[in-house]
């Protein structure tokens, strides 16, 4: 109860604090809005596909159809692509709606049906685009079958390279991240780890303000405070993060992918990540130092994390040393998840921002046992 | 009487240096017991022992008979602490500030309100619930400083310069509310720099020196002390010319203080070296105006006990 206690007066005082506002939901969103309209043409789009599951029912009506098309599968399987016969008991749309697949497909007599999943997925965009190249050739072949032999063989010899089909139709896809997706994540975990300045400051606080001395004169433990605190500030800076969400979501139409549930929990990971290491680092250097120490880890894991501008993921330096900014984890994790429903791309984040978080926490806590007051 | 506090052999060593020397001492129900001493005494680090802010390095606190090593939580229930600095939010209201320390006594819901109400209108901030303290003056940031102590009604109350740095309105309703607080059955130790305040209110004195207890007693008891001088306060028209080594040398003094309009001299008692001070003063072109003999102070209690002034 105490804990709780304690937590809400630290939500209580950063709610009233100007600079939650200002760093935590002004700043972010002003810097989506401004990077993501400035920088829209710096993105190509290039993203990593998850993948994909298309269901499909061959009628024979058709039988040369159905020929192509068992090689198209053939080709097509090896790019991610995967094809699967409808059962018996199955109903292709639906399995399509309830996301088990990306497409299904119809082979009858008069050519191909597709029905594409609704939800508006960049796998289910690629497999639609590779359909629609494919049903575009065979109609070619068909057409020109009738007059010139000759020519309809060197259409077929060029759809047996359906590593073309898959690039065009990424190149093509409509679900990339455009730059308002991109801040609206980058600016999101950026101040998911600015949790780590206002954390510095929870102990520190109550002792430059005296406070400490209450605290320690109540009948009330360390673990309480300690715990009361965190509590609070873990409740502020993920209100602030969910904040943005929903904001660069409604207001701005950033793409925030359909797994929202994966990429709030990467996020409060995150942000746990984040009050840790505040808090550590608190203990860890005196007064002023810590301040600008968490100052300088904020933004240097902000700028290699690729918050104000995307940094390659490539063999240079940049690339190497952008693999330990938290953000980085993050962001990567995030967009996996929204782009191709890699929801298992979260644990490598989630568990390492847990494994660093309790390493700084427990730095934390040996010190402040340390100490004879706070 | 029972004891509510007793301090045994209590030490405190910062490293090689001891702040807080072997001091033992009991504080009874019901009293203000008055902790004296110049800056650096031991004052503070004897009451954040006992608030279980610092570990002690020896000796033992025993509070309402439960040493507090062993019983800490009990300890801190029935303590209220009043920091020297003031220890307040400035960005919370009053009565939000005196609402969160009761909380962290286990006070809760209507009683929790209860309370809070009572300690602000205890000290005169009935009316400023809903101020922050950013904006009020140097004495009600003290006296919201003492709400904060007060609002879980604890047995044992320590003030430690609750007065420092306030206008006389805002210290006057303090001393009012330190004795009003005791009236209704708290005991008190008020420790301050102020001789006058500690003459006032208190019941009993500690003076502390270098981290010891080098008297003790009532204020009778402790000018009893100091029969062998006295206090020759002697008015001037302008004290531009006194010159201090001559007055000195006269046979008896001891100290010697020129302030404006006054030469203040502590003298042995036996001595009759009057006529020998005015001489003096006479050539000094001192145009004497009044002669007082004083009967002695706390002030010259601590001055002879410790040879130096409270104040520096
Ligand atoms: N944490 C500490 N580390 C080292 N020395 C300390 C510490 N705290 C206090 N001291 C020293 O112990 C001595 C006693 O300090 P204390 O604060 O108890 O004095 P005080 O009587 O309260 O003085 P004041 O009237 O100035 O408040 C001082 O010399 C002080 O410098
Ligand atoms: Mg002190």
């Amino acid at each position: 109860m105490t804990t709780i206690h304690i937590a809400i007066k630290e939500i209580k005082q950063a709610l009233r604090d100007r600079r939650t506002f200002l760093f935590m939901l002004a700043f972010p969103i002003v810097l989506i809005l401004i990077l993501g309209t400035a920088l829209s043409n710096a993105f190509s789009g290039s993203i990593e596909l998850g993948e994909m599951k298309v269901l499909y029912k061959d009628t024979g009506a058709s039988p040369a159809l159905g020929g192509y098309w068992d090689g198209f599968v053939k080709a097509v399987e090896g790019e991610n692509v995967h094809f699967t016969p409808l059962g018996k008991d199955m109903n292709g749309q639906e399995e399509v709606k309830s996301d088990n697949y990306v497409a299904y497909v119809e082979i009858g007599d008069e050519g191909i049906r597709f029905y594409g999943s609704t939800r508006n997925t960049i796998e289910g965009n690629i497999v639609q685009g590779m359909l629609t190249t494919f049903a575009q050739r065979y109609n070619l072949v068909a057409a020109t079958m009738k007059t010139d032999p000759v020519a309809a063989q060197a259409v077929l010899a060029n759809a047996s390279a359906p590593h073309d089909i898959v690039k065009e139709t990424a190149l093509q896809a409509d679900k990339a991240p455009g730059s308002i997706d991109y801040y609206a994540v980058a600016m999101t975990t950026m101040i998911a780890m600015y949790g780590a300045m206002s954390a510095s400051t929870l102990i520190r606080g109550e002792r430059s303000r005296n406070t400490a001395i209450r605290l320690s004169a109540a009948p009330v433990s360390k673990a309480e405070i300690f715990v009361g605190k965190i509590i609070g500030s873990l409740f502020t800076n993920l209100a602030c993060v969910l904040a943005v969400v929903l904001f660069s979501k409604y207001a701005f139409k950033a793409d925030w992918g359909y797994h929202m549930g994966m990429v709030i929990l990467v996020l409060l990971s995150e942000v746990l990540l984040a009050v840790a290491i505040g808090l550590g680092l608190s203990y860890l250097f005196k007064g002023e130092t810590a301040r600008s120490i968490v100052m300088i880890f904020t933004q240097l894991a902000s700028f290699l994390g690729g918050a104000y501008f995307p940094i390659g993921q490539d063999e240079s330096f940049m690339g190497w040393i952008s693999d330990f900014s938290p953000l980085r984890w993050a962001n990567v994790a995030i967009n996996k998840i929204i782009y191709s429903n890699e929801l298992g791309a979260a644990l490598p984040a989630i568990g390492l921002n847990l494994i660093v978080a309790f390493a700084f926490l427990a730095i934390a806590i040996i010190s402040m046992r340390r100490r004879e007051a706070l | 009487m029972s004891n509510v506090l007793e301090i045994r052999n209590l030490t405190k060593k910062f490293g090689d240096f001891i702040a807080v020397d072997n001091m033992s001492l009991a504080v009874r129900e019901g009293e203000i017991f008055g902790f004296l001493g110049a800056n650096g005494a031991g004052k503070s680090t004897t009451i954040n022992m006992i608030s279980s802010l610092l570990r002690n390095t020896k000796g033992e606190i025993i509070l309402l008979g439960k040493n507090i090593a062993k019983s800490a939580k009990f300890a801190k229930s029935n303590i209220g602490v009043v920091p020297q600095d003031l220890a307040i939010y400035e960005d919370m209201t009053a009565y939000e500030n005196v609402s969160f320390f009761a909380g962290l006594y286990g006070l809760r819901g209507a009683q929790l309100k209860e309370r809070t109400v009572e300690a602000l209108e205890f000290v005169g901030l009935g009316d400023k619930h809903k101020a922050y303290p950013k904006n009020f003056s140097g004495g009600m940031k003290r006296r919201l400083n003492i709400a904060c102590a007060i609002a879980h009604r604890p047995k044992l109350i320590i003030m430690d310069e609750p007065t420092v740095g306030i206008d006389p309105q805002s210290r006057n309703y303090i001393l009012n509310s330190v004795r009003k607080l005791n009236d209704m059955g708290c005991t008190i130790i008020y420790t301050s720099h102020y001789m006058e305040e500690v003459e006032e209110i208190c019941t009993r004195i500690a003076i502390v020196d270098h981290g010891k207890i080098i008297a003790e007693g009532t204020k009778e008891q402790l000018k009893a002390i100091i029969t062998d001088t006295k206090d020759i306060w002697i008015g001037i028209k302008s004290e531009d010319e006194i010159k201090v080594e001559p007055l000195k040398q006269i046979p008896g003094v001891a100290s010697v203080r020129v302030e404006e309009h006054m030469v203040m001299i502590n003298s042995k008692a036996e001595v009759n070296n009057l006529n020998l001070i005015i001489q003096q003063l006479i050539r000094d072109r001192a145009e004497i105006r009044s002669v007082e003999e004083q009967a002695p102070n706390l002030e010259t209690v601590f001055l002879t006990l410790t040879g130096r002034n409270l104040r520096d």
